[in-house]
């Protein structure tokens, strides 16, 4: 195991595994703790994270084992946990995948940017990785590998949604409508929509255009329950289809959805309503089929229809500007990632001096301690053997400390640390999070080694980006 | 460096303004930060410093000649620009409004013709200036609505089309164009009105009322009541959408045939009566008039 701590992300996803599977494997919100202690003890690694949405489950490890053999073990883990075993175990190990120190990276960045989600450019995932980092942070289970790697996976998500344009171009219909209105209306809150029928396509545009601020919803429909249930659901008010002309003098928005086999908004009734709306743009989503709507009322001045193939293809121009983005950021992101990895093997011989330093100095404040607690009070001999075991730790030090900055010269610092880490049994590995939960308390070497960790739960808070 | 130098180099802040606005069309990235302010700000800073130092400069008066008129037409211009990238951040207009702003400023530095000392009488008139400044602001705001009205109506065609292209997704709402439009004519109205008012005032003290009933006067009242039918209509709410766009566009056509009627046809007032003095209404773009 002559290597350097490795940084692995085993997982599925969408792309992977199918829905049945993805939820199997699914980590619930609550077993998060139970399940980052259970992964660390299983897998020995230093440190490690859990991403579990609807479309993914993903394990970021970070750890000074073999990179098989996390892998291995973390496969294991995962077939454990959920109990898994014959034709599902076998399906699981086809659907892993798994992505190893700049890729691993990579992925988490991609990943984080939605560039590798279902719905590219989508919002959700960015505060789902945060929350996974969280979690880990706060049940000690991060450290500052995966700390420095969501931070920054945070950080480009940021830029790509922020200069990329991927969160403005819109991918699916109900989007797709409201940003036809925003061309119209700059701001949707003071203006109100007219819904005619009640069908399930209208829920989700009437709500997308909700988000988007209108505030006004009227619903319309031959059958007053369905309205009125509609109206309470989505938040709207009901209106009568006797006064349609009126409704549609004061529309702003029209959306049409019904299952009437014929045209419910003919020329006449846009005719009728244009008097009264004196040159007032007007915009008729009509996402029936068969369409409810005559077409011919899109020839009229200041009117706009939109059927459901043309909302379709807005959406589809939204797929298009969103995987333009992200093959111009696919490079950059790659590029981050061996920034990233050359930056943690530059770090690594800094990082474990330090640990070294801190290690010894815990020892040394714990035998005081120790001393005191067992009656020794004389203030002078106290400091004289304070000062003896300060030079004992210099020498004990000086050699390893010697051996990694002579390494680092020779640009095998990496390597060196990983020794040093092993030989003192450095790091997160060798902490709390790999102790039995039924070691007995009063361990002599226990002590040490859990002020360590704690040391380490307080360097792992959550990231910069995510306060 | 003279007020030739100071115009090159607005003009060369302009065009750069004017490719960022071009490039915003095609790329959302270009539509992103502080430039077109940036640039807009220094190329109006050294505009302005140009007309200044001409002014200090000018032993006869300032703005009689047609690179004059140009010279101070393309600052107003820049103002109206200005007035609109404020209040509604509308970047996208610069691709009209700064070409155009390059375009007669170059015509400017080419055209030689000199300039005409203006009547001692109208010169030292204290309206004089409120007059000539009132009505270039005016025609500029005039211009700068008009400027949105063609985007309002390439938006409405856009989406009449159902064209959904790079040019559309950088247009801004037609709700904000519309808005910006009616505030800029409103604006351009009421600094006409003084320009229109002042002008009468010096006429019809010099005497010359019948300059009331020549073209290039008529055209600038039609120009006045195209504008207030405008403001009218949208106070009452019974203009609105294609119709306002279009009747500011009547109005842009007006302004621009009354700067044809003075300067390419170089038309002159008729004098009757006592000494000639310079029609307000041929100030309006050409402040000053010559002696006959």
């Amino acid at each position: 195991m002559n290597r350097p701590p490795c940084l692995l992300v085993l997982g599925l996803s969408h792309r992977t595994a199918q829905v049945e599977l993805r939820e199997r494997l699914a980590f619930r919100a609550e077993e998060t703790a139970d399940a980052l202690h259970r992964l660390l003890k299983a897998t020995a690694a230093n440190e490690a994270a859990i991403l579990s949405t609807c479309n993914r489950v993903e394990l970021y490890l970070s750890g000074a084992v073999d990179a098989s053999e996390l892998d291995a073990r973390a496969r294991g883990f995962l077939a454990e946990f959920h109990g898994l075993d014959g034709a599902l175990r076998a399906s699981l190990d086809g659907a892993l995948f798994a992505h190893h120190e700049g890729e691993a990276a990579r992925h988490l960045f991609e990943v984080a940017s939605s560039i590798d989600s279902q719905i590219l450019g989508e919002t959700e995932i960015q505060a789902q990785t945060k929350e996974a980092y969280r979690l880990a942070a706060e049940h000690g289970a991060a450290g500052p590998v995966l700390r420095r790697l969501f931070e920054r996976a945070l950080a480009l998500a940021r830029q790509v949604r922020a200069d990329g344009g991927i969160g403005r171009a819109q991918a699916s219909v109900s989007s797709a409508a409201v940003q036809l209105a925003r061309h119209l209306f700059e701001d949707l809150r003071g203006h109100r929509v007219l819904v005619l029928g009640t069908g399930e396509m209208a829920r989700g545009i009437v709500r997308a255009l909700k988000n988007g601020g209108v505030a006004d919803v009227l619903v319309v429909s031959r059958t007053l329950e369905r309205a009125e249930e509609f109206a309470k659901h989505e938040g709207g008010r009901c209106g009568k289809l006797e006064d349609l002309d009126a409704h549609l003098a004061a529309a702003d928005i029209v959306l049409v959805s019904t299952a009437a086999p014929h045209y419910l908004l003919r020329v006449e009734h846009m005719e009728r309503a244009h008097q009264a709306r004196r040159g007032r743009p007007l915009f008729v989503i009509d996402i029936a089929v068969p369409r409810n709507v005559d077409p011919r009322i899109h020839e009229l001045p200041d009117t706009f229809l939109y059927d459901i193939d043309d909302l379709e293809e807005v959406a589809e121009e939204g797929r298009r500007q969103r995987e333009e983005v992200a093959r111009r950021w696919a490079p950059r992101l790659r590029q981050e990632a061996d920034a990233l990895l050359h930056e943690w093997r530059d770090r690594a011989p800094d990082e474990a001096a330090k640990e070294l330093l801190k290690l010894a100095e815990a020892l040394r404040g714990t035998e005081l301690e120790r001393l005191r607690a067992s009656g020794l009070r004389d203030p002078e001999a106290l400091a004289q053997l304070e000062r003896a075991l300060e030079r004992f730790q210099g020498r004990l030090l000086h050699g390893a400390l010697a051996a990694l900055k002579e390494a680092t010269r020779a640009g095998d610092g990496a390597t060196a640390a990983h020794w040093v880490q092993r030989i003192f049994r450095l790091g997160a590995g060798s902490g709390a999070h790999d102790a039995p939960a039924e070691a007995p308390p009063q361990q002599a070497a226990e002590p040490e080694r859990n002020e360590a960790a704690s040391d380490r739960k307080a360097h792992a808070a959550v990231p910069k980006s995510a306060s | 460096m003279g007020p030739e130098g100071f115009k090159l180099l607005a003009a060369l802040f302009y065009l750069a303004g004017a490719i960022l606005a071009l490039a915003g069309l095609r790329w959302a990235s270009a539509r992103e930060g502080p430039w077109p302010h940036v640039l807009l700000g220094l190329g109006l800073t050294v505009h302005s410093v140009s007309i200044g130092v001409h002014c200090a400069r000018s032993e006869t008066h300032f703005f009689t000649s047609l690179h004059e008129s140009l010279w101070l037409f393309s600052w107003a211009l820049a103002i109206g620009y200005l007035v609109a990238l404020l209040g509604w951040g509308m970047r996208s207009l610069g691709t009209l409004l700064l070409p155009l702003c390059v375009a007669l400023l170059v015509v400017s530095m080419l055209s030689k013709e000199p300039g005409k000392a203006p009547p001692a009488g109208l010169a030292s008139h204290p309206l004089f200036s409120v007059h000539v400044l009132s009505a270039i602001l005016g025609y500029g705001l005039f211009l700068t609505a008009c400027a949105v009205s063609l985007l309002y109506l390439l938006e409405q065609r856009l989406l009449k089309r159902k064209v959904f292209n790079a040019l559309f997704r950088a247009l801004p709402s037609l709700e904000k164009m519309e808005r910006a439009e009616t505030l800029c004519a409103w604006i351009g109205f009421v600094l006409f009105t003084v320009a229109v008012g002042t002008g009468a005032t010096m006429a019809k003290s010099s005497g010359q009322t019948a300059w009331y009933f020549e073209p290039m006067v008529i055209s600038t009242w039609i120009t006045w009541l195209v504008f207030l039918f405008l403001v009218v209509g949208r106070a009452s709410g019974r203009l609105a959408g294609r119709a306002t766009a279009r009747t500011i566009l009547i109005g842009g056509a007006l302004v621009v045939c009354t700067f044809l009627l003075r300067h390419p046809f170089r038309e002159e007032h008729k004098t009757t009566g006592r000494a000639p003095e310079p029609a307000p209404a041929a100030l309006l773009l050409n402040p000053a008039e010559g002696a006959p």
